[in-house]
């Protein structure tokens, strides 16, 4: 048999005990799920994230050695991407005003004619 | 009957007294056994999604993780570094429900 009094002190401490273990055995399957999450990289913004700072820092390496800011020299101009782009952007499709097959560089002057 | 191994007696057990189990050992196998554990478990779960604080947790997880690197951190890496702020950051009113109904649970179990 318990004694009235103890049981009143136990009884608090003892819900406190209960409480502060159901407590930590959630706060150990959150921190399971996000490292989970964490080492098999689903987190697809983490992914994101990491790859445009591995490109940006390609780029900045790009642009201090091969100088684009004399465009003269350079036909292609390298962009934050790593991209190169022509001069002329030569990608074909279909105007919508005759159906003719036109450069996408060359559009604006081709509505200009009509 | 006889015997087909020869094998000493079998050492009395009955001299030592059973284990004296403590109050608190008594209610943590009554807590699983009734199930209340289990319950209490979700309701605390459900309380602590509803207000917010999971969501918080995960993005001290994110936090920590960006800062480490996710190819170094370890399972308790990150228990150790979200339990602080995961203990002190319950709202009252969840932890007071909680405690009330594992308070009742006590004095039903003790009765």
């Amino acid at each position: 048999m318990v004694h009235p009094a103890e049981d009143n002190l136990s009884h608090t401490q003892l819900s406190s005990n209960v409480f502060e273990d159901l407590l930590e055995s959630i706060i150990v399957d959150v921190a399971s799920e996000c490292h989970r999450i964490a080492r098999l990289g689903l987190e697809r913004n983490l992914e994101e994230e990491e790859e445009e700072l591995r490109l940006s820092a390609l780029a900045r390496a790009g642009v201090a050695d091969s100088g684009n800011s004399s465009e003269a020299n350079n036909k292609y101009v390298v962009d934050i991407f790593g991209q190169t782009h022509p001069p002329v952007a030569n990608e074909l499709f279909d105007c919508m005003n005759c159906g003719r097959s036109v450069a996408a560089g060359r559009f604006a002057p081709h509505l200009e004619k009509w | 009957m006889r015997t087909s191994v020869n094998r000493p007696p079998t050492p009395d057990g009955g001299d030592e007294p059973a284990k004296e189990l403590s109050f608190q050992e008594i209610i943590s196998i009554k807590l699983i056994e009734s199930g209340e554990k289990e319950r209490l478990m979700e309701l605390l779960r459900e309380r602590l999604i509803e207000c917010g604080w999971k969501d918080d947790m995960k993005a001290q997880c994110r936090a920590f993780v960006k800062k480490k690197g996710r190819k170094n951190v370890t399972l308790d890496d990150l228990i150790h570094a979200i339990t602080p702020r995961g203990r002190a950051s319950v709202p009252d009113s969840v932890k007071a429900e909680l405690l009330q109904r594992i308070q009742t649970f006590l004095v039903q179990a003790s009765g």
